[in-house]
């Protein structure tokens, strides 16, 4: 129904909507944070709080590369098994006496290569993107242990497994990581064309070629940024944990996805921010934290987070019913 | 007894329901009494009095926005009224839900056909009514009742066939067929005949006549005027959300419904201006491609080259191998003179072709993304220095096509699907307007617009045309491409069958040439 041009009322504009949603998604991690503080000690103590940005940071950046693919109107399945297969690969490099230097930049486009990959199977095979990441995930974990044989590699290159222990200005080194991806995907996203042509892919593939967005390239685009992310996080997660393993980060695609969708992404695609995830994200690292700190059985962690991510994704249903 | 009757009887139980709620043919069924809907402040229908009677067939005429949606969503229960009451039979009622609307025989066939493209033609007709035995279904029945209902209405479709497989005007008769077979009181048509055929159309009004005659009220909604006046026993005008007035169909005349609905006369609703035809923009020579073959035909500055057919007679295929979306098989295409390979959507932008293509909502259109954005989508690159938008260009953009092209819209950020079939077609002729091409092919463009768009529409391709551009106008609206085109090309299975220079031949010539007989 289209309305006079006198009148402003009208359909509430999605900008509008985003801001409101990043507005409750804080305040519903501030209202997280002030029971936590207030039900036990041990939450606002600097070690905890150091803590929680290392848990959320990792799932942060995760989700932000997820959430570009998701725009699309696609999924990938595959980040958790990437961050596993590049924690090997980077510990395989510095095993074999790669400069450090040398064994990131390696790993990382190593991801760029996965990515590069999904988007050949969607774009050139007319593969689904849940059946090519799906068969990723589950070769590169084969890969993985094949590498190493079904064990682990450990790293004993002190600066890089010193790196995800340090701290900057008081806050872990692992977060900052989280703003150092963060800031660019937000110009990438919010204020680049190929942002607005994620947008328009996701939302209608057809009508975006037709007005001359390379939809190809677009998609290549997104899922080489979500494997990259993934690649990323690996390399963070080598780090924190001193091994490369590729069993490591099991179901962390979930929580990614999880994050996404709690930070107001759609599944359906066309509908998403770089805030979102991240704020997502925290939340999801909050209520593990504070179950932990509560002594909640870890079982009911995982029944609590179902039903959050029900409960806030409702909500947001009801909202965008309410503006239209 | 007609299969068609036969099935219908299939609900006269659910029609008990209501079986006290029986009036006599030409009697008031349902009476709206200062009916109102507002979303917020906005007051999409103000309060509006109108009685449909029983077994008549009562069109709704008014522009785009004019609130004609509104009251459909009303009367079939999808929204709900802000104040004002509804008589059924003489009852108050509510029509709070959609089911409560089809329970007492009101439904609605849509103008976008809302079926299951993947299911048979039969499966799609008993979707959600089922014939069963022992909690099976009865497969083979339902396709033979299908195809009964099929035959008997004319319509010459295959009951087994999927929905997928046939046009979208024939998926529009068998939705109408599926509502028919409902036992229906009450039908309500939104422009039905958008996609349709002229054989089509013609097959649907034998139905829509045969459902008044059975005493079914049909509320038939519709832009094109000379089928309010064939088929219509009364009509009512809205303009602006307000009810202006109705009228018997034998009182009244085009030029009076004109002006009530958009409250000012137009001259003629096809202008076209006096332009000095130049140079070929674009000649094909030979073009073959999936859907059509062997098509020459030529572009010049300043020119509406009409191409006319049936729908699926090789017109927009054709557009699409020209614009790079489709690839062609042989046969050249030349620029300004010189030869050239359109391999790409984006070497046929490069080169100045803009395309509006047949379905704004398949094609044409991101619904769920702003208007600014759809405006914006073939010009980022220019409104970004490197890799990073220029903010303030990006709304001046958008907001010079919403003023120029008059979309009523309080706001760049409104999503496009929140707009009206006419308001759509303007964002997505702005998306060109802004890239600036020299060839211009709609598509369809009129389809499901009123008559003021339609007009501001015609006009715009006369300010293109004194700025040298081209226009490539398809249509299925055989006045449309009859009274605009400086050369008229009639389509069949493909090929190019004839051409008309302007208003040179007749309609039944060129009708002939496009069906063939």
């Amino acid at each position: 129904m289209s309305v006079d041009t006198t009148t402003e009322s009208a359909p509430a504009p999605r900008k509008g909507r985003n801001i409101l949603l990043g507005l409750t998604l804080f305040g519903l991690l501030a209202a997280l944070w002030l029971a936590l503080g207030l039900s036990t000690h041990a939450f606002w103590t600097p070690g905890n709080i150091s803590n929680l940005l290392r848990q959320g940071a990792m799932t942060a950046i995760l989700a932000v590369g997820q959430t570009f693919v998701i725009i699309t109107a696609g999924i990938d399945l595959s980040v958790g098994a990437i961050v596993g297969f590049t924690s090997v690969i980077v510990a395989w490099l510095l095993q074999a006496g790669v400069p450090l230097w040398a064994s990131i930049i390696l790993t990382l486009l190593m991801g760029v290569a996965i990515g590069a990959f999904h988007g050949f199977g969607i774009v050139r095979m007319g593969l689904p993107p849940f059946i090519i990441t799906l068969a990723t995930l589950t070769s590169l974990r084969g890969i993985g242990l094949l590498i190493t044989n079904g064990s682990t590699i450990s790293i004993n290159h002190e600066g890089f497994t010193n790196f995800s222990r340090m701290d900057f200005l008081g806050v872990p080194s692992l977060f900052w990581m989280v703003i150092l991806v963060a800031i660019p995907a937000f110009v990438f996203l919010h204020l680049s064309r190929f942002g607005r042509y994620l947008f328009a892919v996701g939302s209608n593939s057809e009508a975006a070629r037709l007005s001359g967005v390379n939809v190809n390239r677009t998609i290549y685009l997104a899922y080489i940024l979500s494997a990259t992310c993934a690649a990323f996080v690996g390399l963070l997660l080598a780090s924190r944990i001193g091994i490369g393993n590729a069993t490591q980060a099991e179901g962390w695609e979930l929580q990614a996805i999880a994050s996404s969708v709690i930070g107001g992404t759609s599944l359906f695609g066309a509908v998403g921010s770089v805030h979102g995830p991240l704020l997502g994200a925290f939340i999801l690292a909050t209520i593990n934290n504070g179950a932990n700190l509560l002594n909640v059985n870890s079982f009911w962690q995982r029944i609590i987070t179902g039903l959050l991510i029900i409960v806030i994704v409702y909500f947001d249903q009801l909202r965008r019913r309410g503006s239209r | 007894m007609s299969s068609l009757e036969e099935l219908s009887h299939r609900h006269d139980d659910q029609a008990k329901l209501a079986e006290s709620d029986t009036v006599p043919r030409g009697a008031p069924i349902l009476e709206l009494r200062g009916l109102q809907k507002k979303y917020g402040l906005v007051e999409a229908l103000k309060p509006a009095t109108v009685t449909f009677l029983a077994g008549e067939i009562h069109a709704i005429v008014g522009e785009n926005g004019a609130g004609k949606s509104t009251l459909i969503k009303l009367l079939t229960g999808v929204i709900r009224r802000t104040a004002g009451e509804v008589f059924w039979c003489g009852k108050p009622v509510q029509l709070a839900t959609p089911n409560e609307a089809i329970s007492r025989g009101i439904n609605a066939v849509h103008q976008e056909v809302v079926l299951c493209a993947h299911l048979s033609v039969a499966a799609n007709m008993f979707l959600g009514d089922e014939m069963n035995r022992y909690g099976l279904m009865r497969k083979g029945a339902m396709e033979k009742a299908a195809q009964a209902v099929l035959d008997d209405l004319g319509f010459q479709l295959p009951a087994a066939a999927p929905l997928g497989s046939l046009t979208i005007g024939q998926q529009q008769l068998v939705a109408t067929a599926k509502a028919a077979m409902r036992g229906i009181r009450f039908l309500i048509f939104d422009e039905p005949t958008a996609y349709l055929t002229r054989q089509e159309s013609a097959q649907l009004f034998r139905l829509i006549r045969r459902l008044r005659d059975q005493g079914v009220t049909i509320v038939y909604i519709s832009h094109r005027m000379e089928e309010v006046f064939e088929l219509a026993d009364r009509v009512s005008v809205l303009r602006d959300g307000t009810h202006v007035g109705t009228r018997l169909i034998g009182e009244t005349n085009e030029a009076e419904l004109i002006a009530l609905m958009i409250n000012r006369s137009i001259e003629q609703i096809y202008h076209k201006e006096k332009v000095v035809i130049g140079k070929p923009i674009v000649e094909t020579k030979g073009l073959s491609g999936p859907g059509f073959e062997d098509v020459s035909l030529t572009v010049r500055s300043g020119e509406i080259v009409g191409l006319y057919g049936l729908i699926g007679a090789g017109r927009s295929e054709f557009a699409l191998g020209l614009y790079g979306r489709q690839p062609v098989k042989s046969g050249e295409i030349l620029w300004e003179g010189q030869k050239v390979e359109i391999s790409n959507e984006r070497k046929a932008m490069d080169l100045g072709i803009a395309l509006a293509p047949e379905s704004r909502r398949d094609q044409g259109l991101c619904l769920n993304l702003s208007i600014g954005l759809n405006i914006n989508l073939p010009v980022f690159k220019r409104l970004s220095s490197g890799l990073v938008i220029r903010k303030g260009d990006e709304a001046d953009n958008a907001e010079r096509q919403i003023r120029d092209l008059r979309i009523k819209t309080p706001s760049r950020s409104v999503l496009a699907s929140a707009m009206s079939g006419g308001n759509q077609q303007k964002i997505v002729i702005g998306k060109w307007l802004s890239h600036g091409a020299k060839l211009f092919i709609f598509d369809e463009p009129t389809v499901g617009v009123d008559v003021g768009t339609k007009a501001e529409i015609y006009r715009l391709f006369g300010e293109l045309l004194k700025r040298g551009a081209g226009i490539i106008l398809i249509s299925s609206y055989l006045p449309e491409v009859y009274e605009l085109s400086d050369r008229l090309h009639v389509f069949r299975g493909g090929r190019l069958v004839a051409s008309h220079d302007y208003r040179a031949g007749t309609h039944e010539d060129v009708l002939t040439q496009a069906i063939g007989i």
